[in-house]
């Protein structure tokens, strides 16, 4: 179980999707989650960062586990997850701060994946009760939603299926973002020209050659 | 005056006259209030070869800018005295409404010295203080005490019959057992004929900028509620949520720390204490967080108990009936003791019994005789009078000082050092005594707060570990909790004292403080007679290892520890604070007028 945690939270890490310090894990077993400690670095984990604790009841071991516990415990106890990933793409986070609830990819792999990612905002959005409600409502629907200007959290049977969502969107958000900053380039070239914007004598001239 | 009231209320008992005299702004700014304002007080005011039962000794209550101001756990006030017990200088903390109350009326502190011919009440309101006969209020119980005072109001402090016999850790508190807890204080009120005090103003702080105010206050409360240490575990079980986690890690001490580990933890845990005994939460002024529990046992209801009197009245005695200990508890509560010394001297004279020093019935395990044993030692009665003088007095008494669990004459709080190297080097060099509550090594080594140190590495703790005791000296200064610096930082703090005096202070400027504040209590201990032999820690935790448990297998390596925290601290090698560092921190003068005087 350690071997799953550090391989994909070093993947996260590692693929840009989190900070050293952001970012949190869990599985559920049974009446019990496995979740990431408070503070811990994805990309280094070790066997004290893997905290035990009650899915419904709190024991001594609140005081080491993920902040975002709440939100992972409303999940469980609302869908069918079994595992939970919660990042923070900066990509994805960008783009969440530019659309009114959704974000839609239009990549053809994202709108496979997801056809719509549900955005939502709260005025509290670490270790929120309000975070945690919405999750367990929105996640009997989608596989992962992002929070405004904070992250997403995705779910899966296994955290590898988590580990995807969160890839899939951050991939899809970066298309979204290349393609509508290219657009809106094209759409100035178009208006004023090549000319203007690039550097080079004979310009207009190269696609004649 | 935003923040501060720049105002101190002085009473001599000796002569009965009160007056009220103005504080210098500086000294303010520079000690920042409570306990800062407290060892300044007792710095100038209270040679260190003072009799510390006598008139001359002062009990200086003082309240920090945030105290009775409306911001996360706004509601803490300090009390400052030359240490019966301890012989140091002294510092106790409290959360009691009092402090709030000694604000609203206007004073920042209240300094009192002499001795009442008589037993002798105080009444605290804007006016100043009236002195009232307590004839019938002596030999009453604390909440009896309070009870009687209800009319006139609510913010009473008091001692029990321990403060009133001088029960060397005898402590001063409110009803609910809201405590200036440790170091004897009520020892020294009670020396002074005075059973109670009682505070009553309404008048509450200015705040000289109420938008940025507002702002980081709301922001602060944000990080109280994101942290789950702060917004669930404490809430849901106190500090008694640390009994598993302390006995995971093989720091839960018992038997007199001749163990780290308690078989039987999992009967006095925080989970046992909230599924069967707690009746409510409580709160003290302001605070969101609400660590304190109301419970309920066969025969009794109160107050508690806290993570350190499970152990010191349960584990540490080896015992785990857990109605017994809930009810030594209050009883302790009662009769105004510190739980931690009365339970960890009760244990030291069990380990006297075990190796055959005192011939007593009491023994580990013994759960029969702890509230009788409690209850003689606040009355002086038999063994209870020796048990009253602390650990290292009734080691000594025995030829046995080893098994006294105490660094300065301050009994341990419920971490064994032995599995947290940087809280070995805390306790050693605390200056108060072995206190866990002089700078938080538990967050670094046990909790990953800020971040996870390697609890079993001695390098480099020094240097963490001085960082703390800044911050925590800063925390009882301004008047706030340690609990809150679980969810916010210096940054918050000094961004809150900005706000509230309109003095511009930044997080070095806090730190700065906090440092002037630790050279300053330690100038008075050197003065006093302490050295180098006294940052030190009993034998058992330096040279024999825990034999079973997570920790099984160390002990505390000091002298690496200490060498380099003196060189830190730029300090002698004998642990005195050089020149230089003194006149950095605007002590260079002060240390002059006082070894001159």
């Amino acid at each position: 179980m350690l071997k799953q945690f550090q391989k994909f939270g070093s993947d996260l890490f590692y693929r840009g999707l989190t900070s050293s310090h952001g970012g949190n894990m869990s599985i559920r077993m049974g009446d019990r989650i496995i979740i990431t400690r408070t503070g811990s670095m994805l990309a280094h984990l070790e066997e004290n960062d893997l905290i035990e604790i009650g899915l419904e009841e709190d024991d001594s071991n609140i005081m080491l586990a993920s902040s975002e516990l709440v939100v992972h415990r409303e999940i469980y106890l609302n869908t069918s997850a079994l595992a939970i990933v919660h990042v923070h793409p900066p990509f994805a986070v960008a783009l969440s701060m530019t659309v009114e609830d959704s974000i839609i990819p239009i990549d053809s792999e994202g709108s496979y994946l997801f056809r719509k990612v549900p955005v939502v905002q709260t005025e509290a959005t670490v270790g929120s009760k309000d975070v945690a409600k919405i999750a367990g409502e929105i996640l009997r629907e989608y596989k992962i939603f992002m929070l405004r200007g904070h992250g997403c959290f995705s779910i899966g049977p296994v955290l590898e299926e988590a580990f995807q969502w969160c890839s899939s969107l951050e991939e899809s958000s970066k298309i979204y973002h290349y393609t509508r900053t290219l657009q809106a380039a094209q759409a100035t070239i178009s208006e004023k020209g090549l000319g203007e914007l690039e550097y080079r004598k004979h310009t207009e001239d190269y696609d004649v050659w | 005056m935003n923040g501060w009231t720049k105002k101190m209320l002085r009473v001599d008992l000796s002569d009965g006259s009160t007056s009220i005299e103005e504080i210098d702004e500086e000294i303010l700014q520079k000690y920042l209030g409570g306990r800062g304002l407290g060892a300044y007080l007792v710095y100038t005011e209270v040679p260190p070869d003072t009799d510390p039962l006598g008139p001359d000794n002062i009990l200086a209550f003082c309240n920090g800018a945030m105290t009775g101001v409306a911001v996360p756990t706004g509601g803490r006030s300090s009390l400052s005295t030359l240490s019966p017990l301890t012989g140091t200088i002294f510092d106790a903390n409290t959360g009691s409404q009092f402090g709030v109350r000694l604000k609203w009326a206007g004073f920042d502190a209240l300094v009192i010295k002499g001795i009442s011919p008589t037993p002798v009440w105080l009444e605290i309101s804007d006016s100043g203080a009236e002195i009232h006969p307590a004839d019938e209020l002596w030999g009453k119980e604390i909440p009896g005490t309070v009870a009687a005072l209800k009319e006139r109001g609510t913010a009473t402090v008091s001692i029990g019959p321990a403060g009133e016999n001088k029960v060397l850790f005898a402590s001063i508190a409110d009803e609910k057992g809201r405590s200036y807890g440790r170091g004897g204080v009520g020892a020294v009120m009670g020396s002074k004929n005075l059973k109670a005090i009682l505070a009553r103003g309404k008048q509450k702080p200015g705040i000289a900028d109420q938008d940025i105010f507002k702002f980081v206050n709301y922001e602060a409360g944000k990080m109280v509620t994101a942290s789950p240490r702060t917004s669930e575990g404490l809430p849901e079980f106190g500090t008694s949520v640390l009994v598993n986690l302390m006995s995971w890690y093989g720091v839960f001490p018992s038997r007199n720390f001749q163990r780290g580990k308690f078989e039987n933890a999992e009967k006095i845990s925080g989970e046992r204490l909230r599924d069967e005994y707690l009746i409510k939460r409580g709160a003290c002024w302001s605070c969101p967080i609400g660590c304190k529990r109301v419970t309920k046992t066969k025969t009794g209801k109160g107050e508690g108990p806290e993570y350190e009197t499970i152990y010191a009245l349960g584990s540490s005695l080896d015992i785990d009936d857990f109605d017994t200990i809930i009810d030594a508890n209050y009883l302790c509560n009662r009769l105004g003791m510190d739980t931690i010394s009365c339970g960890a001297t009760i244990a030291c004279a069990m380990e006297l019994k075990e190796r055959g020093k005192l011939d007593t019935e009491l023994a580990f395990g013994r759960a029969d005789l702890l509230l009788k044993t409690v209850e003689d030692i606040a009355c002086r009665r038999g063994l209870g009078d020796e048990i009253a003088e602390g650990s290292k007095r009734l080691s000594a008494r025995y030829d046995m000082p080893e098994v006294s669990m105490q660094v300065k004459g301050l009994e341990f709080p419920a971490y064994d050092p032995r599995g947290m190297q940087g809280q070995g080097l805390l306790y050693a060099t605390s200056n108060r005594g072995a206190c866990h509550l002089r700078g938080n090594m538990l967050g670094p080594e046990l909790l990953g707060a800020p971040k996870m140190l390697d609890r079993h590495a001695p390098s480099g703790k020094a240097g963490i570990l001085i960082v703390m005791q800044h911050t925590n000296a800063v925390i009882d200064s301004i008047g706030m909790c340690k609990f809150v610096n679980f969810a916010i930082g210096d940054d918050f703090f000094a961004r809150l004292m900005t706000s509230v005096t309109g003095v511009k202070y930044e997080t070095q400027d806090l730190q700065l403080a906090g440092e002037r504040i630790w050279n300053l209590e330690r100038l008075y201990n050197l003065r006093a007679g302490f050295t180098r032999e006294d940052d030190n820690l009993p034998p058992r935790f330096t040279e024999e290892p825990l034999k079973e448990g997570s920790s099984a297998g160390h002990v505390v390596h000091l002298d690496e520890m200490l060498e380099e925290y003196y060189r830190f601290r730029s300090w002698s090698e004998d642990g005195v604070p050089s020149q230089k560092k003194l006149k950095a921190l605007g002590l260079d003068t002060l240390e002059m007028e006082q070894a001159d005087a």
